[in-house]
């Protein structure tokens, strides 16, 4: 190694002046300084930190930003899936139109020559077709689907009957989408023959100008003329089965929902926190008694007694049921954070530094704010945090078993519950309430996961 | 029956281990060796954070790994090397032939499985023994380590033993397979005094029968003085000092240990005097210094020792100190003041 | 443990008189008229039906005989129901939610340990990763939208398959439960791999741990024989909580995959305010639940030999 290298005398002189002996190569960090570096330090939790408070600010500036009325309902746009806006034609009022009647000239067992008198549109879509000689009468089919790979004719509209009949209006329900229209012959005993004639029809939205003016589109009808475009309501997320808007009802009930989810919480910690706190430091018979309570409240099957809370608080007419179950929450909630604070503040107080700290003289106000509450600060708002999803859980599982917020109040729960029914047909309904419950629970597990990692005392130091 | 054999049993050269902290790497080894023949003790001293029990934990491969990390070096057990390759012709060598010893007994063992069952274990693995005759046997072990009543004992769980009598269960664990060489990482620091003594004399009481080599982890000088035969003295992952029990404490060649022994109570300590303590801490590992790690502490410390790592030098035959005063050029004077134990 | 086992049932005891105190406490609360729902269409009537479910009596002695119809075990008659028994009610619906309930437990219980066990091998490695990715989501996916979800998909399956792979709803086989308790059990799984996970990586860290390799014994033995158990006992001790929250949490799963459990009963007579299966089903589980959690806290007694001799 060295042996090459020569060393002069000089080396050997003794050090005289002596250097500051130590600086660690790591600053010290005090509590909360560390808990930020930690909570910094992992974007997950920082990611999730930021989502908390952009849901926050959903709630509270939300409807405004979007002032769409929850509780309108767009007859016209019912069950609507999310879509681009949509506009509509303005044509003249709706006038009957009388039936088409032609001699048959043709034999055969289908019609020929299907076509459209006019344009479809939603007002109406009117068909016509050549008749067929011995025909007792004409079953019109419409579909949503392809009718031709398997010969699925969809939903008889309608029938006419008389072998000259050659129309027929279609006035039900219509969308502006496609439909394939059949036309089946039917003979004297009113059988349906097997061949079909087909016809694929696009509608296209229009509206009356009055109608436009009914639904509060346009303040005037007489600005409008057939021809003009019009602009639609637009509805970003789609509609509910009520034909309310979507949006407006998740930011509505993100008031609801959250306010359930965070003030809830809040209230029963509080609670929790006095009354642990109280069992800790009085010690002896209260600490029993208190406690027995506390293990009493926590042996009530939960969700039951959510249920049994609720009823017995009632909902009158026009109440939301946000209160009750408020209340239900606070009364079910605390006792878990009140065992926790207690077991914290038993156990600091046993710590060797409180007992050093009291030698010293330290008056009871400092031990509690120099020694208990950074202590169990940590962990308390830990508690906060995962208690915040598990609000939000109970809620929308009130809701959604019919047992929480009370329509026509949105709630996220409650507007779960009716998507559920159309399901199957309007997946978006249950889709987005789904969604937007499950980000907020999964944020505030992701936050109180990071803050464990972060306020734990225990976990310092390792990594 | 003892074979007076100088061959070393263990031999550990040149061992270094890192750490990947979130601070960065802490090199806790830095190049250590050292030996230990058959039926002799070796102590390794120094004060917390030495190095010492992650030397020995990293060479039975207990150190976690990452974050641990061996660098360099070799620890070979007869001859073979054991740092990389536990397994020696088919055999794990742990626990058969080297046991190990820690230094908390109250948590070093399963608390939910019987002790006679967890001495058992090693058998039935390294002995191909059944679990009927490796609990007959556990029993006999137990009642070697003076362990009244050993098969009422062996049927019981940890929580039901005192402090003492685990750390003989543990002991009784070590040596079930008649190992070569036992390892005690700290044995008796959890222990009160009396119990310790209790506790080196049967150590000291089964080297004897079965001519094992100890390596002796402790940071209690009057434990090094009472049971070694050799002793190696770490400081800032690196032996700064090694010899034989009495060229360590009366013929010291390292300003630390001089510090260490001063720090030390004893008959001598007088009342007016009372002990010296080393002013100042350890280097941080996270930036070793690139010469003396003691310098910054060394009332002795020259120019030449901030920058320069000093040599091993053989003092006396078998007596080795990585020490700039040892060098040619440094002054004979300073050497005269810290040797004054052989003056 | 004799006398532990006793003193543990004597608080059960005391708890279920507590849940039932509370339920008919709630219930006296409820504003409005019972019998309103009832066709009871002159005074008469009225008071025929009150002297039936007693409700002419003042409160305390109906306090009374509620206590002591839970002593006999006899929950009273339905309200909306005419001639129902509460306990027939009962015996016919609850091992419907008790079938489920067990194969929710047990699905998330070993799932649970399962999981947790490899995740903790295979800590920060890939599979650790994904494990854990997708407990953070059962975790924050509320039970109702997995079932909803799952029947969905089952429904797009079986079409797709051209058979019926396993039932959409219903009760009765073996195959009408495999979806209902995986669902029901998905979130408890989720947490307990969770809880599984960090006692595991504790354990791993701890001392009998590196006493056991020091001894030079083979990995898979450690795993099993030293790791797995000691990882187990905080999974066994949340157990009875678990199970309370699995089967309350049924209802949801009862209500979705049409299962004629007790607690689509229950929610069914809350909407028509029907008090004695109310309170009923309300005791019922209270006691059943109390007794899953003294069943649960004696078995960990027996796993955990330090808590034995307490």
């Amino acid at each position: 190694m060295s042996v090459a290298v020569r060393f002069s005398p000089a080396d050997f002189e003794p050090v005289t002046a002596r250097r500051q002996l130590q600086v660690s190569s790591r600053p010290s960090l005090s509590y909360w300084q560390d808990s930020w570096r930690r909570l910094k330090g992992s974007r997950r939790t920082f990611a999730s930190l930021c989502a908390v408070m952009a849901l926050g600010a959903m709630a509270v500036a939300g409807p405004w930003v979007w002032s769409v009325d929850p509780a309108a309902q767009d007859i016209d746009q019912i069950s609507q899936a999310p879509a681009w806006p949509s506009s509509a034609l303005i044509v003249p009022p709706y006038t009957p139109w009388a039936a088409v009647t032609a001699t048959p000239t043709q034999a055969g067992d289908v019609v020929t020559n299907l076509r459209l008198a006019e344009p479809a549109s939603t007002q109406a879509v009117r068909l016509v077709w050549e008749p067929v000689v011995g025909a007792a009468g004409y079953v019109v089919y419409r579909s949503v689907y392809d009718t031709a790979p398997d010969r699925a004719l969809g939903l008889p509209i309608g029938e006419v009957l008389g072998a000259d009949q050659a129309s027929f209006e279609d006035r039900l329900d219509l969308e502006p989408r496609r439909y394939w229209y059949s036309v089946v012959v039917t003979d004297e005993n009113r059988a349906e023959q097997s061949a079909y004639a087909a016809l694929t029809v696009d509608t296209v939205r229009t509206v009356s100008a009055g109608d436009a003016e009914l639904r509060g589109w346009v303040e005037d009808a007489t600005v409008l003329a057939p021809g003009d475009q019009i602009d639609l309501p637009y509805h970003p997320l789609g509609t509910d089965y009520l034909g309310r808007d979507m949006l407006a009802r998740l930011l509505y009930g993100a008031r609801v929902s959250l306010f359930i989810g965070v003030v809830a919480p809040l209230l029963f910690v509080l609670v929790g926190v006095v009354w642990g706190s109280a069992a800790g430091f009085l010690g002896g018979r209260v600490d029993q008694l208190l406690m027995r309570v506390a293990d009493f409240v926590i042996a009530l099957p939960f969700l039951l007694f959510m249920i049994l809370f609720k009823i017995a608080f009632g909902i009158g007419p026009g109440e939301s049921g946000v209160f009750p179950m408020l209340v239900a929450l606070v009364l079910l909630g605390w006792p878990s954070t009140a065992r926790l604070v207690r077991g914290q503040i038993l156990q600091v107080r046993q710590e060797g530094y409180v007992a050093a700290s009291q030698l010293l003289g330290a008056r009871t106000g400092y031990l509690v704010f120099r020694h208990m509450i950074p202590q169990t600060m940590g962990v308390i708002l830990v508690t906060l945090t995962f208690a915040v999803p598990s609000a939000i859980f109970t809620e929308a599982f009130l809701s959604f078993i019919g047992m929480g917020v009370a329509p026509p109040t949105p709630s996220w729960g409650s507007m779960a519950n009716e998507g559920i029914r159309t399901m199957l047909s309007h997946p978006h309904e249950l889709l987005f309430p789904a969604l937007i419950i499950s980000a907020t629970v999964l944020a505030f597990n992701l936050l109180g996961d990071g803050l464990r990692d972060a306020l734990d005392v225990r976990m310092r130091g390792r990594e | 029956m003892i074979v007076a054999n100088d061959a070393p049993v263990l031999d550990v050269s040149d061992l270094c281990v890192e750490f990947d902290t979130h601070g960065g790497v802490v090199q806790a080894v830095r190049g250590v060796s050292f030996s230990v023949r058959p039926g002799k003790t070796l102590a390794i001293v120094g004060e917390s954070g030495c190095g010492k029990s992650v030397s020995v934990q990293s060479i039975m491969g207990l150190t976690p790994m990452p974050p641990g990390r061996i660098t360099r070096g070799a620890a070979r057990l007869d001859g073979v090397d054991i740092v990389r390759q536990k397994i020696v012709n088919g055999e794990d060598v742990r626990g058969n032939r080297i046991g190990m010893i820690f230094q908390d007994p109250m948590s070093a063992l399963n608390p939910t499985m019987r002790v006679g069952d967890q001495i058992a274990e090693t058998l039935q693995v390294h002995r191909g023994m059944s679990k009927r005759d490796a609990f007959a046997r556990a029993v006999e072990v137990l009642a070697l380590v003076n362990i009244p009543d050993a098969d009422a004992r062996a049927r019981q769980f940890p929580f039901a033993f005192s402090g003492g009598m685990l750390q003989r269960a543990m002991i009784a664990m070590a040596i079930a397979c008649e190992p070569a060489v036992l390892i005690a990482d700290e044995p008796t620091t959890a222990l009160d005094v009396t119990i310790q003594a209790q506790l080196l004399e049967l150590l000291e009481g089964l080297q004897r029968k079965n001519g094992m080599a100890i390596v002796l982890i402790t940071h209690d000088l009057g434990v090094v003085a009472r049971v070694a035969d050799d002793v190696a003295v770490m400081y800032a992952g690196e032996i700064v000092e090694s010899g034989t029990v009495d060229d360590v404490f009366y013929r010291a060649a390292h300003p630390y240990t001089l510090g260490l022994k001063a720090a030390m109570p004893s008959r001598e300590t007088s009342k007016s005097v009372g002990l010296m303590p080393i002013e100042g801490a350890p280097p941080d590992l996270f930036r070793p210094p690139a010469g003396c790690g003691y310098a910054e502490r060394c009332p002795h410390a020259m120019l030449v020792c901030g920058p320069h790592r000093p040599q091993r030098v053989e003092v006396d035959p078998g007596h080795h100190a990585m020490c700039w005063l040892h060098h040619e050029d440094a002054p004979r004077g300073t050497d005269a003041v810290y040797r004054g134990g052989r003056a | 443990m004799l006398t532990y086992t006793l003193k543990r049932i004597l608080q059960g005891i005391v708890t279920v008189w507590f849940i039932a105190t509370a339920t008919f406490v709630a219930m006296h609360a409820v504003p409005g008229d019972p019998l309103a729902n009832q066709r009871a269409t002159n005074e008469q009537i009225q008071r025929n039906l009150e002297q039936r479910y007693g409700l002419d009596r003042p409160v305390s002695e109906q306090y009374v005989v509620f206590l002591g119809g839970i002593l006999r075990g006899d929950f009273g008659i339905s309200f909306t129901q005419e001639n129902r028994r509460v306990n027939d009610i009962i015996r016919e619906n609850f091992p419907v939610s008790a079938t489920l309930g067990i194969l929710a437990v047990a699905f998330a219980a070993l799932g649970g340990i399962l999981f947790g066990a490899l995740t903790a091998l295979f800590r920060d490695r890939l599979p650790d990763l994904v494990i854990m990715f997708l407990v953070i989501l059962a975790i924050s996916v509320p039970s109702f939208v997995v079932a909803a979800f799952s029947q969905l998909a089952l429904v797009d399956i079986n079409v797709y398959l051209g058979f019926s792979l396993l039932p959409v709803a219903g009760w009765g086989t073996l195959r009408h439960m495999i979806v209902p308790s995986m669902v029901l059990g998905l979130g408890t799984m989720a947490y307990l791999t969770r809880l599984m996970r960090s006692s595991m990586l504790e354990i791993t860290s701890s001392d009998f741990i590196r006493t056991a390799r020091a001894k030079g014994l083979p990995p898979a033995r450690i795993f099993l024989k030293h790791q797995l158990r000691n990882a187990v006992l905080p999974v066994v001790t949340v157990l009875g909580p678990a199970i309370a929250a699995i089967t309350t949490g049924g209802f949801v799963v009862e209500l979705v995959f049409a299962i004629p459990g007790l607690g689509r009963y229950f929610v069914e007579a809350v909407q028509q305010l029907d008090y004695t299966v109310i309170m009923g089903t309300t005791v019922f589980y209270g006691a059943f639940l109390v007794s899953m959690v003294i069943v649960v806290d004696l078995l960990y007694g027996w796993i955990d030999p330090r808590v034995r001799v307490e």
